[in-house]
Formats: structure tokens, sequence, C-alpha cells
């Protein structure tokens, strides 16, 4: 059988999801096996090639984020989001109750520990976008795993659902919004 | 009788006429979602999770609002009723901040909870990122309106039960959040009395506690039941314990009649507010306090007591115990003093308000004892509320918030006679406002016009007793007490035609230490409308937590007991059991000057710990197993919540070890 082609994103968050896939402990080995992976972190390929799964953990808050978000939903059959970030915008929501102007001059000017702060605006850096956005408010998106971080069960069993041909829903025990 | 059969599910079950659709589910164990239902509370609609199809209405209806009728056919979960609960939950977490992963009620959360059960994995509508302010201005709770979902059981737990009603909704639509008074920040919201209970009540992240917050989620805290020994009225508490420290104090059912904490409760007792006593502490030859070994200062007081006895006699050592102690002590401290001592040189801290009701119950009724005085559950039911120098919002504040309760929903009238406050404000009908020192003269005043507004036939019953009122007349009242004639004779008629009065009186008039004043008292309220004549309804607030249980187990002396005019006639020695009490009343420091030997067996420093020989260790009401008496009568005991620091011992294996070390053997009679 073809191993399934998949490659995960690393979006505005934390890496947290990422790490709690790495926990999967003995679980890793049977989904390695069926699995093979392009662009992702843990790969280092930067180039987004036609894959069956895309996974994203983190929420969408640049103008890059959103670029990357749309080409890659173009690249997937199946895309998933890990983590709250993901499916809700997450703990990088935070900004999005304040002036995106307000929150750039908080961070580069008014930090305490800045000298002569300056809020960088040269061509070809991405832009904030005005609200931090979860990935159903960009594109499509087939499921969700939310949890910060999602719990090692929870993506255990989405991904195995998915092997199985199944779109998975995380079931009761296993949802966490924290 | 009054039995309704209805058909839920496609199950009959039998239900009480005039209940809810919702109350019919529950009692059935037909689970429905619900948000802003709080048993106890006006049940609103305002949430529509418990949405339910009935046969023959339009459209599905809340069924926390719907009346039960005979027959009706109800579906509780069906395909469209769960698509609608799914998408009342999108909208309200997609409405304010209802971001788990940064709020502090996560774990302890209604609404996450009902996110996870219809696994709410993502939202579909766009979020309004409201960002209303903060409001941390009181000293305990804070509002964050952007964790609100306007479910309004704040408002409705701060009008119907704590009676009071600082929070309501304040402006329009999608500004619509809580405010307090006239949108006063919470801090300066002059009607609030800090009770908690809209902390208590916010099943989200909404209203919170600074003593609590961050802490430890309930699900990582041991839950204990307890009874709070503050204050005498007996709140049930449910206590959070972790890491041996008490993380939150929660009424055990938030919305019943007993319901409602007060600050102190819920709140003060999170805080340590004085230096704690954990080790036993000894004067040494310097003069100053040294810690030792508990044998040491057993050994040292059993000795001490055993010379002083065999030298001066049994009637050289006086004990003096605080009312706040539990039960268990006091028991052993009186038995201490009868048995190993051997006299009655005992009293209770609150002895003097003991003395003053007991003669004025006796003087008005002989034979009468506490026994005399009746439940606080009698306020809620009252028609007629008289309160008589006394402030509850300040000493029993769960007892005031039955008194605003019961006048604030309109059923009583309430009347203050007070000299210089009325602590509640416009819901009483009338402030009689004698001057001070004349407060019997008002009262026997106001006996007078209720009984000349009774009806004739309760009037000639009523006429015999008349004649201990004296001349007494309420023109005399007008011009020596300062009495307003009209406000006198309102308030007479008020309690003349009243079915269910009740007088509460407490802590400035048992200061006055004058029995006819509680004589008068009971002479007035057994005259206002349908009483017990021998038993009217009467409760007096009493100064502290156990002060009943103290009462009942008679520590408190009958007769008159002064701790100076004792050690002038011959009493060396003073054992006190403060408890956690702390006392600084300068007249028991002063009665301790004229004392050889001091011991103080206190859980806490204070000027009194300071002027002893020797400091014995006591635990606190948490750090141990025991049982208080509320000012009705009602005893209720707690396990222990924390462990105490060096594993300081009960106060009665303190009291059996003196006992044990104590030789009276020349014991002169």
């Amino acid at each position: 059988m073809a191993k399934v082609k998949v490659a995960t994103f690393w979006l505005e968050g934390c890496a947290g999801c990422h790490m709690s896939f790495l926990d999967l402990d003995e679980a890793i080995i049977d989904i390695a096996k069926a699995v093979e992976f392009h662009r992702s972190p843990i790969t280092d390929i930067k180039e987004i090639e036609q894959v069956d799964v895309g996974i994203v953990e983190g929420s969408v808050g640049s103008t890059e984020e959103e670029d990357v978000l749309k080409e890659l939903r173009e690249h997937c059959k199946i895309l998933m989001a890990w983590g709250n970030c993901a499916c809700f915008g997450g703990i990088c929501g935070m900004r999005s109750t304040m002036d995106k102007e307000d929150a750039l001059r908080r961070g580069y000017i008014e930090t305490e520990s800045t000298y002569q702060g300056k809020i960088p605006h040269p061509p070809g850096v991405p832009q904030l976008l005005d609200k931090v956005k979860a990935l159903n408010h960009i594109v499509k998106v087939d499921c969700f795993v939310p949890g910060c971080p999602p719990a090692p069960e929870a993506i255990t069993y989405a991904l195995t659902e998915l092997l199985a041909g199944r779109i998975p829903v995380i079931p009761i025990q296993m949802m966490r919004f924290d | 009788m009054n039995g309704i059969i209805l058909t839920i599910n496609g199950k009959q079950v039998k239900g009480k006429a005039g209940s809810t659709v919702l109350e019919i589910c529950e009692a059935n164990g037909i689970n429905v979602p619900t948000l802003c239902h709080l048993k106890g509370l006006t049940d609103v609609g305002a949430c529509r999770m418990c949405l339910v199809e009935i046969e023959k209405e339009r459209r599905p209806v809340p069924a926390c609002t719907y009346p039960a009728r005979d027959g009706l056919v109800v579906q509780t979960s069906t395909e469209k009723l769960e698509k609608h609960r799914r998408l009342v939950l999108e909208l309200l977490f997609t409405e304010r901040n209802h971001l788990c992963a940064y709020c502090l009620a996560s774990g302890d959360c209604e609404l996450q909870i009902l996110g996870y059960e219809y696994q709410i994995d993502s939202w579909r509508y766009p979020y309004s990122w409201p960002s209303f302010p903060l409001d941390s201005s009181d000293k305990h709770v804070m509002i964050d309106h952007n964790r609100c979902i306007l479910c309004g059981r704040c408002v409705r737990i701060c009008s119907e039960k704590v009676g009071v009603h600082t929070l309501d909704f304040g402006y329009r639509g999608w500004k619509d959040r809580i405010s307090a008074d006239l949108n006063q920040p919470l801090g300066e919201a002059s009607s609030c009395i800090d009770c908690g209970a809209c902390f208590q009540a916010c099943p989200t992240g909404a209203i919170w506690a600074k003593s609590s917050a961050y802490r430890g989620r309930p699900d990582q805290c041991k839950k204990m039941r307890s009874v709070c020994a503050l204050c005498g009225v007996g709140c049930e508490i449910d206590v959070l314990v972790k890491n041996n420290a008490l993380i939150r104090i929660d009424s055990t059912e938030l919305a019943g009649d007993r319901g409602v904490l007060c600050y102190k409760g819920r709140f003060d007792q999170l805080y340590e507010s004085h230096q704690g006593i954990n080790t036993p502490l000894l004067r040494d030859d310097s003069g100053k306090l040294k810690a030792c070994s508990i044998g040491n200062a057993l050994d040292e007081v059993g000795e001490k007591f055993g010379n002083i006895v065999a030298r001066y006699g049994k009637n050289s050592i006086a004990g003096i115990a605080s009312s706040k102690a539990s039960n268990e002590s006091l028991k052993a401290f009186k038995k201490f003093m009868t048995d190993i001592i051997g006299n009655d040189l005992i009293d209770t801290i609150d002895g003097d308000e003991y003395r003053t009701i007991i003669q004025g119950a006796t003087k008005f009724r002989s034979g009468a004892g506490l026994n005399i005085e009746t439940t606080l559950e009698e306020i809620l039911k009252a028609d007629c509320l008289l309160v008589v120098g006394v402030n509850p919002l300040e000493s029993q504040q769960v007892a005031g918030s039955y008194i605003f309760r019961a006048a604030s929903q309109g059923k009583a009238n309430l009347i203050v006679l007070d000299v210089d406050k009325n602590p509640f404000g416009f819901h009483a009908s009338t402030w009689l406002k004698p001057t001070k020192g004349k407060e019997e003269l008002a009262i026997n005043a106001l006996t007078k016009a209720v009984i000349g507004k009774l009806s004739a036939s309760n009037a000639v019953k009523a006429k015999e007793n008349t004649t201990s009122l004296g001349a007494m007349n309420i023109t005399q009242a007008n011009k020596e007490a300062g009495i307003d004639v009209e406000d006198l004779n309102n308030a007479a008629a008020m309690l003349a035609k009243s079915k269910h009065s009740v007088v509460v009186y407490g802590k400035d008039i048992l200061l006055r230490k004058n029995p006819k004043l509680i004589t008068a008292i009971l002479r007035l309220a057994s005259k206002s409308g349908k009483q017990n004549p021998k038993k009217p309804r009467v409760i007096s607030l009493k100064p502290r937590g156990n002060s009943r249980g103290a009462w009942n187990l008679g520590l408190a002396n009958k007769k008159e007991f002064s701790l100076s005019g004792l050690t002038k006639n011959g009493v060396k020695a003073v054992y006190l059991l403060l408890a956690d009490d702390y006392i600084d009343d300068t007249k028991i420091i002063d009665g301790l000057k004229g004392a050889k030997f001091v011991v103080v067996q206190a859980s806490y420093s204070s000027p009194v710990t300071a002027s002893a020989n020797v400091v014995l260790p006591s635990p606190t009401w948490a750090e141990r197993k025991g049982s208080y008496t509320s000012l009705d009568g009602i005893t209720k005991s707690t396990p222990k919540l924390t462990q105490p620091q060096n594993n300081i011992k009960r106060d009665e294996d303190i009291i059996r070890g003196i006992s044990k070390r104590i030789k009276i053997s020349d014991r002169r009679s």
C-alpha cells in the first residue's frame, strides 16, 4: 500500500502541538510506517507539494500565514487543524482584543527592556492582520483536534481515524480547550 | 392529589402541578442541559440551552420557564434540538472572549463542560473580540465582562437571595453587561455587601474571587463539608483544600434558604490575619516568652496550679473561655475547672451578654432560658420585622441578608429601632431613633402604641400587662427619647396588624447590660400581631461564633463575674482558653494584672498572650475536628480541614495533659 503523504505546518503557534505529536510514544511507530512526511518543521522541507493530509498548528495572524494556508489548502485533500490556535485562535488570539497598532507599539516600543524601539515596516516583511483568525475562518477545514496542546491520545486518535479512511471527530473524553 | 402525568421522551412521568418542565425532568433523572438555570432562583430562559420540543407548540420552548401541564408530550433530545443547542453554544462562545487557555475558570466552567459535551471543536461565526474593561475595584471579587455570557445568575442571586440587588444589567444589545448600582465600579457600589454569592453563581470566568484565583482548580483540591464557626449563623460550607491550605469556601446549597455566605466566612478566613502560635511559650527568668516543648509547658502549668491550690485553696484559680472555641474544647475546659480544680469561678468572655439575656428573659417569664428564642428561618417567613440595636450586616451578615430578603421582596415591613444607624437604608419602612440611653422608654412606648392599635378582643387580653408599663406614654417618649410620634404610630400599626412579626436584637442592646431592655423587647414582641405570648418570635444576635454552645454548656457564670474583682479577692491564677479568638479587650488585660500566674491557650498571638506566664498553642477552627452550636441552637460538626503546624494537640488533649500533671494532695476545703 502506498504511504499517505502528510505535510505539517507551524503558523502562529508555539510548537507545542508538534511537541505533543512527538509525545505519542510507541504509537508513533505504527503511524510512521504508514505515512510519508513532506514539508514539516520536523523534516525541514520548505516546498509545498501535493499531499493527502495537511496538518496545521497555529492560528493565522499575518499575511504570509494567510498565503501559506491558502496554498496548502490547494495542495492537500484533507486539512486538519491542530490545537486551540488553529481551531479557535487560542493564545495568539489574545492580541485581537486590542488594536493592531497598539499591539505593535506595545511589542516593539513600550516593552520595559526596549531602548529606542521602532515598528519594522521594510518591504517584504509580512504584515499583521487586524485580527488573529482561526483556520476555518479563512479556508475550509475538514477536521479539528482542539487542546492546548491536544492530548497525545487525541492526536493518535485523529491520525488513526484518518489512516482508516474516516474523518475524525474528537471524542468527548479527549476534548480539551486548555 | 396535585399530581400530573406527562410524556417525556416517550415515557410517562409523574410530576407536581405548578412545576416547570425542567423541574419535572430533573426530578425524573432526565438530563436537560442548562446554563442560566440555578436551582432556587427564578428561571428566566436566557440561555436557550434547555430548549425542548412540546407537541402542539409551534417552536422549541425553554424547559425552565415552561409550566408543566397534565398530558404534555415533551421531547428533550431530538436532532433538531441538538442542532439548536450547538448553535446556541457556538454563538455564546463567539460573542465574547471564551478562549479557555487563558481563563482561570477553565476546569470549573459550565460553558466549557457543555462545549466538551457537544464536541464543539470549532466556531463557525466571526468573533466579536470585545474589550470590555476589567473591574478590579472590589476587595474580594473581580468582574471580567469579556467572559460573561449574560445568564443573569449573579443578578438574580444578588436580588433574590442576598437581597441587596447591587447587580443588574446595564447598556443594551451588543454592549449589554453586568453593572453594579448605577454603573459604579463594584468596589464603590454602596449597596454591595461583599458576600461573594455572585462569584459562586457565575457559571464561567466572568466573576471570580481574588483569594482563590490561580490557586488550584476544584479537581485538584480536596472538597470537604464543614460549618463556618465565625458568627453563629451556622452556615454550612464546602471547603476546597490543597497543599494544606484553604483555597476556597463555597456555600453548600448556593440558592437554598440558608445558601448565602458573608465576606468573612467566604473570603476572610482564607487569609491569616494574626500571627499564629505554633509552639508552647514559657516566660523565662529574664521575663521573656521563650519557645519550649509541650511537656515542659504542661509540667510548669501542672506544678504551678497544684501549688497555688495547695497554698491558697481551690477558689484561687479562675477560668475564662472564649465562645469561639468548639463545644469539645469548652466541655473539657469546664470539666477541668469543676472537677480538677473544683470551683465554679468560670465564665465566658461574653458572659455579660449571657446574664443580660437570661435575666431579661426570666423577668419576662420565670423559668425562661435561651430556648425562648426563635430560629433564624422565622425571619424569612416574617411579614413584619423589628431590628433593635444591631447592624447584622457587620456582625451576622447572613442574618442581615435574611432581613434584606424578607423586606426587599415586599413581604415584610421593616422597622429599625436604633440610636445611630439604619443599616438597611430605604428597605426600612420606619427608623425609630431614640436618644442614647432611652431605648427602653422607646420600646415601652412602642409596646403601648401597639396595644392601642390591637383589635378590641386582643386588647383586652393585652391589658393585664399594660399596668407594668407604668405611667409611660407616647408623648413622654416623644419628649424624652425624641421619638417622632407619627413614626411611632406607623411602626405600631405595622406590628399590631402583622401575622408573623419577628424581633431581632443584638450587640448594642447587649452591651448596655440592662436586662430590663430584654424584658421590654420580649414584651413588645409578645403583643405584636399573632404571637405565642409565652414564646414570642425574638432572636438575639450573639457576640461570638459558638456563644450559644458555650452558654448551653454552662460555661457562662450565672453570677456577676469580674476578673479584676476576683484577683483582688484571692484569685491567684487565671486560665484562659481563647482558641482561635483574638482578644485585645483592655478589661481582660487589666484584670490579668492582678494575677500571679496566667495561662493562655490560644491560636493567635494577642495582647492577652503577651501578658501570660505560659502560652499553650491551640488549633484553629480549620485545624481540628469539632462541633459548634449556631445562635438559634443547631449543633453542626466540622472535620479537620488542614493539619496544624507542629501537630499541635487539640485543646481537650492539652487540658487532659494538665489534669494528669496536677497534684492536689492536701486540698483545702
